[in-house]
């Protein structure tokens, strides 16, 4: 995989705009809530990364809140090579035009007209590539943890053939009632904190966000070298306890960037805190890395934002290189693995070549390289 | 842009009609447990393109749908938001687009690259794209596997496809192995970016000999139409003129903008 650039990058999340999280992460000041939550005999309260002003669960807020962000993005795309960008968006929303049908269809009291307009999840890009002159081309990718980082891969192969001169790519994740149950059913949620690698972790806190990537092949000082995305992890909810299936994405993403693994300056973990994953990735970690290798786990400070974390996390991580640091992990005081233990501290960072991992439900798990280049 | 299609499989429910859970279980010997319809029809695509080609375990897949799996969507949607209750297990999994993906990979022995996307206008052919693009880059084959499921009550799946209320909705799975190399090919598939106006679409059927057929969105346009619908059609109709060794040009619409695809016969 050829590289491309990256341009622009924008986030909205519980700590707010991108520099609003900088400075948050830089002072310590992390605001996580308290979310009520259907649980099998009563509600119960979970924590919860919400952003600050609520978005509300209905197909009018949730593309307000994703347009606040576009908008902050497009600026960088010229007026007229608008028509040649695509716009991709990776979710695990709940796709509300279909509640909408169903409740119209099943429910007499909440029956509404027939339109002849066609809804699908896809439908908050294809009106804002409407709004906003881009491409017809849209696409909306749900692989769970895995979606805006699918989407960044799929937008990067599109961009390098030459069908787009750029693509915006989206990561969503907003709070839904089905989701966060769904998790809690699984016994996923952490009680209070998520510990990534630390021996006493208990599960993952699930966050909200809203972030967007803009790629193109213009110079810049940010690029997405490669990498790559398989399916074939052990479980549909989780990878073997090797590692073996983070292995083969980490050692196929450093092959498809020409990078080898004694490059990478530092890696961004998934790291959700979750007991299995955590596990997984650190032995992955342990057969592809020197134990001197740099990495940390940004989760501590914006949540588990399953689709959109492919997005967000990358974002963050660039924005805290732009700041001269790469950011220290939370809560691990205890590592698994004494040997491989997540920086303590932020680390003085200007630039570097960078690994990014997500490995999420449905099997899937990617790595990709990103490198930031002064020169 | 231009694809070869190696083989196909194909599936639809007003032409066959089969218990597709007892047939996975029976003849496939899958298990089909904590499973949905939609997923089931899928596997079922799956298990008749593995009886007519080679799939390798590094071949890629994409799942592409109008509108995923209504039925889950449904049972949670009265669990969690009519009745207040939690949301069951399997159903949050099955939930997850990439569910169908995963269970469709497991049953091909794929352990590849595994995307489940929709998109709004011009479903196939934008999936079509982006597994074009993908192999671009990575030289290897790719599945595209297009499902639509038309559940009860089908209301819900003409409304959300903007489809008249007496339109006749089926469910559908078509799969097709791509490939960027000619060997073996048994068709060859073209399309591109460019969106064209009716005139311009009217202008090049004016010499056209081949079978023209389009998607009932297609309302202006003067030409062959299946009576039935769902989103993926587009699919459907590659396999089937593959099916009668034809060479066919598929146009779909959406909202007065149109594309084309060719399907060129190799056998």
């Amino acid at each position: 995989m050829a590289k491309v650039n990256i341009l622009n990058y924008e986030i909205n999340c519980s700590q707010g705009n991108l520099q609003e999280t900088l400075e948050a992460i830089k002072h310590d000041r992390i605001d996580k809530s308290l979310k009520r939550i259907q649980a099998s005999q009563e509600d119960v309260e979970i924590p919860y990364y919400l952003f600050k002003e609520e978005i509300k669960q209905d197909q009018k807020s949730i593309y307000e809140a994703i347009r606040n962000l576009l908008v902050k993005i497009i600026p960088a795309i010229e007026e007229s090579k608008r028509s040649s960008t695509a716009l991709i968006i990776g979710t695990s929303l709940v796709d509300w035009h279909l509640v909408d049908a169903i409740n119209a269809s099943v429910y007499e009291n909440e029956k509404t007209p027939y339109t002849s307009q066609k809804y699908s999840i896809d439908s908050y890009a294809k009106e804002l590539s409407y709004e906003f002159g881009l491409n017809d081309f849209t696409m909306t990718i749900n692989t769970a943890c895995t979606s805006s980082a699918n989407a960044l891969l799929e937008a990067s192969n599109m961009i390098d053939i030459g069908l787009f001169e750029y693509a915006i790519v989206i990561g969503v994740e907003i709070f839904s009632p089905i989701m966060s149950s769904g998790f809690y059913a699984m016994d996923l949620i952490a009680n209070s904190v998520a510990k990534p690698f630390d021996l006493d972790r208990d599960g993952l806190v699930l966050g909200e966000a809203i972030a967007g990537i803009l790629l193109g092949k213009e110079d810049t000082v940010w690029s997405l070298e490669g990498g790559f995305s398989n399916c074939n992890s052990h479980t549909i909810t989780s990878v073997s306890q090797s590692g073996d299936e983070c292995v083969e994405v980490m050692q196929k993403a450093l092959k498809n960037s020409r990078v080898e693994a004694k490059e990478i300056t530092a890696l961004k973990t998934h790291a959700t805190g979750s007991h299995s994953n955590d596990l997984a990735e650190l032995n992955a970690i342990s057969k592809v890395f020197e134990s001197s290798l740099t990495f940390t786990a940004l989760k501590p400070y914006v949540g588990h934002t399953i689709g959109a974390s492919g997005v967000l996390e990358i974002a963050l991580l660039m924005a805290a290189v732009d700041d001269g640091f790469i950011p220290k992990t939370y809560f691990c005081e205890k590592p698994i693995l004494p040997e491989y233990r997540p920086i303590a501290e932020h680390k003085k960072c200007k630039e570097g070549i960078f690994m990014c991992n997500y490995f999420g439900f449905g099997g899937n798990n990617i790595s990709m390289i990103i490198k930031k280049e002064i020169s | 842009m231009k694809l070869y299609i190696k083989n196909y499989s194909s599936y639809r429910s007003d032409q066959e009609d089969i218990n597709i859970k007892q047939v996975l279980k029976q003849k496939y010997k899958l298990d089909t447990r904590r499973q949905d319809d939609f997923i089931h029809l899928a596997l079922y695509g799956a298990q008749l393109l593995k009886e007519k080609t080679v799939i390798r375990a590094d071949d890629e897949l994409y799942v592409t749908s109008g509108y995923g799996d209504v039925d889950v969507v449904q049972r949670t949607n009265t669990y969690v938001n009519k009745e207040k209750q939690p949301v069951k297990l399997f159903d949050f999994i099955n939930l997850l687009g990439n569910t169908t993906s995963y269970y469709v990979a497991k049953s091909l022995n794929i352990s590849g690259k595994n995307i489940f996307q929709i998109s709004d206008n011009f479903t196939y052919i934008n999936s079509l794209i982006s597994l074009y693009a993908s192999i671009r880059n990575s030289q290897k084959d790719a599945i595209l596997c297009a499902i639509d499921l038309a559940s009860t009550p089908t209301e819900v799946s003409k409304r959300v496809l903007g489809v008249d209320e007496d339109a006749e909705t089926v469910s559908s799975v078509n799969y097709q192995k791509f490939s960027l190399d000619a060997e073996d090919a048994i068709a060859e598939i073209e399309f591109d970016m460019k969106t064209y106006s009716l005139d311009e679409v009217n202008t090049m059927l004016a010499e056209e000999n081949r079978t023209v057929l389009s998607s009932i969105r297609c309302m202006k346009l003067q030409s062959l139409k299946d009576s039935k619908f769902f989103e993926t059609l587009a699919s459907y109709a590659v396999n089937s003129a593959m099916k009668k060794n034809e060479d066919m040009v598929y146009i779909d619409c959406f909202e007065e903008k149109y594309k084309i695809l060719k399907l060129k016969s190799l056998r």
